[in-house]
């Protein structure tokens, strides 16, 4: 047992950290809100050099081969400053699963363009219904000679303005659900950005009769709904790790000004109607920082977890929500203005909280592992 | 980064479960601290430490001189958390024996001290058995304003004064106790000292109090001109609060594991009784049980990351008190829930354990009204979060 990072990992957050704070300062932030593309592609390119778009990736695709809990870290510092910009929907929710499920042919052609920062990517898994359960996939792909052809609308599909091709999740028969790789620029493609409170670029994608060659069939005909899964399981505790990074911001916004702020002639951090509600707060972040660095090392070292997992992403739900909620408080007024960084985090959390699984969903999947887990007391 | 135990720690938890197969009753669901209420339930307990301290493992963390095994704190955590989930009575040694008291005579202790108190504890006899003396009637979350006297005359002290809520002292055979040497002292801190007590010594009474399940837990007592040896005194005078806020590093890593095994033993029956009975079909309890589940994962990570400090050297000053906060939030969740899933059932009297309708074994009543005294002892909530403030966020003292 041991909770101390690696000099490289020490390395990853030192730099992460510097180099965000300089590139993507809280007022480039602000004008990436209503800038058409809600991401800076100078920014972009400069990422790539950096090596984070290709961090996990092996070297023969032009990564740099580490492992799934340096990126946890790197995810947490993203969370922290807020990077607008579609790297957990290139690499996270695109390049992880090309590269589990992809055939050798397909990993060579896609994933070093990711790790070079060419492509941006994302998934278009959820629909109308904003469900993630296998019911939620409506959009119809049919077999028609070499291709398939794709009828429906996907909803909050993260910066799908500007991807370059979509992961899209269909359904291939009445049972059978496919992921496939799409060009985003096919025909019969219509893309809408969404107005969502954070404004980050979700959107509603159409798809009008779009045919996509069978060679972009991502793993099985029928078995997406396993890839779907993938991301559930592993891929979400790096959302997990970004929200994390942001409540320990917001925490730590809020704990300065409790120190700062003097009214009754004290700091209001002095009295403890405001220490007691930091200092849960804190308590919380502190659990949630464990079990995401839990999972993600159990998944880093080969022995994911169906139940943690659910477990990390139910607690950074509710954790985020809540470090914003008591952070607003704790401010009073100016907490609930546009100027404070603040709310820069709040208006977040909703996608955050949704992405991959909101906490009711995670919590009924707790509760299927538990159903059927034999307890220590009734084993030995 | 590695979140695994060692060979070494697997085969201490894989000893641990051979010996409660064997030495626990079938069935067997702890009685949660409350051993010292009933003669019975105490006899076996003091049963238990005697064959623990056979082991090794009642006080394992102690060095071998002191019939220790030198254990590292990952061996004691483990041990800690399969003791409390299978519920093994008599690993305390009354209030403190184990925890503080011993690692205190370690470090603040004379020889003739150590030679004496030490190796009782170890034994796990009757003969080692502490009641820890702080609380006064007028001094609780603010301790340092006890009143307790003791008085030098030639080569005594003379006590006078009263405790309260000293849990175990109708059991205990010493007392571990903390008085005021310097009233004058210009922070009350700095006037206290900490001494051994014979509880047979002339001029102490133990006055029961029953908590309001009935159970007699904790006690008044009272100190006329008790007359103590100065050889007594443990550590230099008006030295106390020093020390004792120093040897409460060594409870706290103990007390992590101590919690979530507990409380993983409670979430694991409440899971198969509502399994059994098919409450776990409906949504609401399910759900409950779930986000009951994630605090314990938390509360576990949490506390390994408390030891993890301590192993690497460091002293933890505010995490302890976080574990403290969180373990209380778990456990009145974990109770509300319990009689919650009980329905009617909770009604029944926790200490009628023969009754047939009964469930549980009454421990989920028993936790009911038994948490609110867990969250009150060794520091409430609001104490604990005022420490957390202080030192974790670095906020204002604000008390």
């Amino acid at each position: 047992m041991d909770f101390d990072f690696s000099e490289d990992q020490v390395m990853i957050i030192d730099s992460a950290r510097k180099f965000l704070e300089k590139e993507c300062p809280k007022n480039k932030i602000r004008e990436l809100k209503e800038d058409e593309k809600g991401y800076d592609p100078e920014l972009w390119s400069r990422m790539a050099e950096m090596g984070w778009m290709g961090l996990i990736l092996p070297e023969e695709y032009e990564g740099t081969g580490m492992d799934f809990f340096d990126l946890t870290i790197l995810m947490e510092e993203m969370g922290r400053n807020i990077l607008p910009a579609p790297f957990f929907d290139t690499v996270a929710l695109c390049s992880l699963p090309i590269l589990e499920y992809g055939t050798s042919e397909q990993k060579k052609r896609f994933l070093p363009k990711i790790a070079c920062g060419e492509e941006i990517w994302t998934l278009a898994l959820t629909e109308p219904s904003a469900s993630y359960e296998p019911s939620g996939v409506e959009l119809r792909a049919t077999s028609l000679q070499e291709d398939y052809v794709l009828e429906g609308t996907k909803l909050f599909v993260p910066y799908a303005n500007v991807a370059d091709r979509l992961l899209v999740v269909a359904r291939t028969s009445q049972e059978g659900i496919t992921a496939l790789i799409v060009d985003a620029g096919s025909q019969g493609i219509k893309t809408e950005v969404i107005p969502t409170t954070a404004h980050d670029k979700q959107c509603e994608v159409v798809f009008d009769k779009v045919r996509v060659p069978k060679d972009n069939v991502l793993g099985e005909v029928g078995k997406g709904w396993e890839i779907v899964e993938f991301l559930l399981q592993r891929v979400s505790v790096l959302k997990c790790a970004e929200m994390l990074g942001g409540a320990q911001f917001v925490l730590e916004m809020a704990n300065s000004y409790a120190k700062e702020r003097v009214q009754f002639d004290k700091p209001i951090g002095s009295f403890q109607a405001i220490q007691h509600k930091l200092a849960e707060v804190f308590i919380n972040v502190e659990g949630l920082r464990r079990l995401v660095y839990e999972a993600a090392w159990n998944i880093s070292t080969g022995s994911p977890s169906r139940l943690l997992t659910s477990m990390v992403k139910a607690k950074a739900n509710e954790v985020y929500q809540q470090t914003c909620i008591q952070g607003v408080k704790v401010h009073g007024a100016i907490g609930f203005t546009e100027e404070l960084d603040l709310s820069l985090y709040f208006l977040r959390t909703k996608a955050s909280e949704f992405m991959l699984g909101d906490t009711g969903f995670h919590r009924e999947r707790i509760a299927v592992e538990l159903e059927d887990y034999q307890p220590l007391f009734m084993s030995v | 980064m590695d979140f695994k135990f060692g060979e070494k720690e697997e085969k201490l938890r894989k000893e641990i479960r051979e010996f409660t197969k064997k030495e626990l009753p079938p069935g067997w669901l702890s009685s949660m601290l409350e051993e010292e209420s009933d003669d019975k339930e105490w006899a076996f307990a003091m049963s238990m430490s005697k064959k623990l301290a056979e082991k090794g493992w009642l006080t394992m963390s102690w060095p071998e001189e002191y019939g220790g095994k030198g254990a590292s704190l990952w061996e004691q955590l483990v041990y800690s958390e399969e003791a409390s989930y299978w519920g093994i009575p008599g690993v305390t040694m009354g209030i403190g024996g184990v925890d503080w008291v011993g690692p205190s005579l370690m470090m603040f202790g004379t020889a003739e001290q150590k030679n004496k108190y030490l190796p009782l504890i170890a034994s796990g006899e009757p003969d080692g058995i502490w009641c820890t003396a702080y609380s006064e009637p007028n001094a609780g979350s603010d301790f340092a304003k006890i009143r307790t006297r003791a008085v030098r005359e030639g080569d005594e002290y003379v006590i006078n004064g009263q405790k309260i809520w000293t849990s175990a002292a109708h059991r205990a055979r010493w007392c571990w106790l903390a008085v005021k040497t310097d009233p004058d002292a210009a922070k009350p801190h700095n006037g206290i000292s900490v001494f051994v007590v014979d509880m047979k010594s002339k001029g102490i009474t133990v006055r029961p109090l029953m908590n309001y399940v009935g159970l007699h837990i904790f006690n008044e007592v009272f100190f006329d001109d008790l007359r103590v040896p100065a050889a007594n005194l443990v550590g230099k005078e008006n030295n106390g609060w020093y020390q004792l806020m120093h040897s409460l590093g060594y409870e706290r890593g103990s007390i992590a594991g101590r919690c979530y095994g507990y409380n993983k033993r409670i979430l694991d029956e409440l899971i198969v009784y509502t399994r059994g009975n098919g409450l776990f079909r409906e949504r609401e309890i399910r759900h409950k049980l779930a986000d009951i589940a994630v605090e314990l994962e938390t509360q576990k990570v949490l506390g390994y990351e408390t030891v993890w400090k301590m192993s690497k050297g460091d002293s933890p000053v505010y995490e302890p008190s976080r574990d403290k906060v969180f373990n209380d939030h778990i456990l009145e969740r974990l109770a509300m829930l319990g009689t919650e899933i009980l329905g009617g059932y909770s009604q029944i009297d926790p200490l009628s354990r023969n009754c047939k309708w009964t469930k549980l074994n009454g421990h989920m009543e028993k936790l009911f009204w038994l948490f609110l005294g867990f969250a009150f002892a060794a520091g409430t909530d609001e104490v604990e979060l005022n420490i957390v403030g202080q030192f974790g966020l670095k906020l204002p003292k604000s008390y």
